[in-house]
């Protein structure tokens, strides 16, 4: 009796083995191999969580000037003190309030700059994809076209006819971005529609919007969900250039590109002041991109072994 | 081959249209008409708005506006500073081997490290210098350079004194635009009158390095890493294997029968960095307050210059679109597969 109940508990286990694991146990276990990604992620959540919760984790208002307090060395040098954990700013800003809150900016701006180019990004792929001869050549001679200027260039030249602003940054960076959207969708829509399911689909009846988005889309997304994560870190770089130059989200509103626009006239008396929000800048998108590497290599096992 | 270059060239003309649309478009979408943007904050009687709309041919409609355009570019008419009130061609003619001599210094210290750097760690796949160089690339490809700017200006300027903060020549020296390349340009006056441009030469170098440095910084990673993939992609080819089997020196497995190969691919990234460079150009530019294209438009933009932003955008643009030609052209010279597939 115990020999057979211990015989159904083994091949019970044995079941588990064979089965297919499931798919998020599965992603996990190819992300997680990548440790870089790992430590990505984690530096990532650290700074969302940051970014959510700025008004409770930082210590200072970031627009209050503590006027007795100006460009304060962080609290490890002579003259810290530890109110100012990271040192203030020429005007007695508090420069880790700034990164905190600046944070938030960051990736809100990358976030719906993202969802701004990916939306319109796969609906045009898609129709580049469904109609080549018609107007998937004229869509794909658009892209082309904007593709042909340079990326910050561009961003540049939109954010001069709209004027600086947070609204405007996100709209210059999404739209320098989208091309990048729709010819990835367009490719891998491609492939996919020589496929027998889709051929079975349209046999079957599927009208042309169900085919679109719930036959063909659902299989492009793995190459779609990288490249996403990949233009939020170059997102988050563009913001950033863009407020260095003046064009984008303007003072005294914490931008992390903003910070560092009038940080150059302090690059001899105060490092801190230069180097905290480049730090942070190249400290977060270096994380997005490990993630990246471990979404591919999780979502995408032909290009892990290609690579 | 001639198909092939037909081929290609007929994709560049619409391309180029798009590019004459997109810039004119570019300053109709501002708010405010043309005149109004020109005299800026002073007001303008309705009289004199109405005659100068009609002067500037801006009560036509607006295809026979972009016909006007089109007819002044093929004039090689690309319009005047609002500032300068010098043609925005003269003064485009006037910067552009500042950024050329720019550009060219960053490719070269991208190329070299990044062929020298991918070549070695894919020979040593796995080993800690190949850790090192793909970890070094994956940072310099997400480095804000502006701020990577601003930190080797703080190092190297500012605490070591070893390169100047900005510019391309000390004020010391007064040395005539010959070619517009000031490493050219201060190597012949030096040779010409060697005790007045005594050093001179040099200090265009050390003004050089830093900024070339920080624009090729991303191609570098970029170049790292390409070549360290194309690199692994053909070690594990037959005929490798046939060369060493062979018995032929590792050396010339890996530059002869390797490399070469390897370089194609490597060869059209180094081509399409020109977008990122000409990008960068912008950002390296105001940081080192390095006279070239970047600098203009940014400054442009800042004065509202609409003319210089509008068709020096058209230039960079057409810039880039000729150079990316240029080299699909050379990946289909090197590359059969690609001249002949449809």
């Amino acid at each position: 009796m115990t020999n057979a109940k211990t015989t159904t508990a083994a091949s019970a286990v044995e079941d588990q083995a064979l089965t297919y694991p499931s798919p998020f146990k599965e992603f996990w276990q190819g992300f997680a191999h990548n440790k870089g990604a790992v430590a990505g992620l984690l530096f990532m959540t650290i700074v969302t969580l940051c970014a959510i919760l700025a008004p409770l984790v930082a210590p200072h208002n970031p627009i209050e000037q503590f006027r007795e307090h100006l460009l304060q060395p962080p609290v490890w040098l002579d003259g810290g003190s530890a109110s100012f954990l990271l040192g203030t700013d020429e005007l007695g800003r508090d420069i880790l309030s700034r990164l905190i809150y600046g944070a938030r900016l960051s990736l809100f701006i990358g976030l719906c700059s993202v969802v701004m180019a990916l939306l319109p990004g796969v609906i045009l792929g898609l129709l580049a994809a469904f109609f080549p001869k018609s107007l998937g050549s004229v869509i794909m001679r658009l892209m082309d076209i904007m593709m042909a200027l340079p990326s910050l260039l561009l961003a540049v030249a939109i954010m001069a006819i709209l004027g600086p602003g947070l609204l405007n940054a996100m709209i210059a960076i999404a739209t320098v971005s989208l091309p990048a959207y729709v010819r990835l969708t367009r490719a891998s829509a491609m492939t996919e529609l020589n496929r027998d399911y889709v051929t079975a689909s349209r046999v079957a009846g599927a009208g042309l919007w169900r085919q679109m988005f719930i036959t063909v889309l659902p299989n492009c997304m793995a190459p779609l969900i990288v490249h996403a994560t990949m233009s939020f870190s170059s997102a988050i770089l563009e913001i950033a250039a863009l407020g260095f130059l003046g064009l984008g989200v303007q003072p005294p509103t914490p931008e992390w590109g903003t910070m560092l626009a009038s940080a150059r006239d302090y690059i001899e008396r105060a490092w801190w002041v230069v180097s905290l929000p480049g730090l942070t800048i190249l400290l977060s998108v270096l994380a997005i991109n490990l993630m990246g590497d471990g979404l591919r290599d999780a979502l995408d096992p032909k290009l892990k072994r290609a690579a | 081959m001639l198909s092939f270059i037909f081929r290609r060239l007929g994709l560049l003309v619409p391309t180029f249209f798009g590019i004459t649309l997109l810039t004119f478009g570019l300053i109709r979408m501002i708010p405010g008409d043309p005149v109004e943007v020109m005299v800026g904050e002073r007001s303008l009687d309705p009289q004199m708005h109405a005659e100068a709309m009609h002067r500037l041919g801006l009560d036509k409609p607006l295809y026979a506006q972009y016909l006007d355009y089109i007819g002044n570019l093929a004039h090689g008419n690309l319009g005047e500073s609002l500032v300068t009130k010098t043609s925005v061609w003269t003064e485009f003619k006037t910067l552009f081997p500042a950024t050329l001599e720019l550009a060219l210094a960053a490719m070269l210290f991208a190329a070299v490290f990044g062929l020298l750097a991918g070549v070695v760690a894919a020979i040593k796949r796995g080993s800690i210098f190949d850790h090192g160089v793909m970890g070094i690339s994956l940072t310099g490809f997400s480095m804000p350079i502006f701020w990577w700017g601003l930190i080797l200006i703080m190092f190297f300027s500012v605490k070591l004194g070893w390169t100047p903060v900005s510019g391309r020549l000390d004020l010391a020296f007064d040395i005539a635009p010959r070619t517009g390349f000031m490493l050219v340009d201060t190597w012949l006056a030096e040779a010409a009158d060697p005790s007045a441009n005594a050093g001179a030469f040099k200090d265009a170098v050390m003004h050089l390095i830093l900024p070339a440095i920080v624009l090729g910084t991303i191609p570098l990673a970029v170049i790292a890493r390409m070549t360290r993939s194309s690199m692994l992609e053909v070690l594990r080819e037959d005929y490798v294997r046939t060369a060493r089997a062979k018995g032929l020196s590792p050396a010339r497995v890996i530059f002869i029968h390797t490399l070469r190969n390897a370089l194609i691919p490597v060869l059209t990234v180094i081509g399409l960095q020109v977008g990122t460079l000409m990008g960068g150009a912008v950002l390296t530019e105001t940081i080192f307050s390095w006279p070239g294209i970047g600098k203009w438009l940014i400054d442009a933009i800042g004065r509202r210059d609409y003319p210089v932003v509008q068709n020096g955008i058209l230039i960079v643009a057409t810039l880039v679109i000729v150079t990316n030609f240029i080299v699909d052209i050379l990946y289909g010279v090197a590359n059969p597969r690609i001249r002949h597939a449809k």
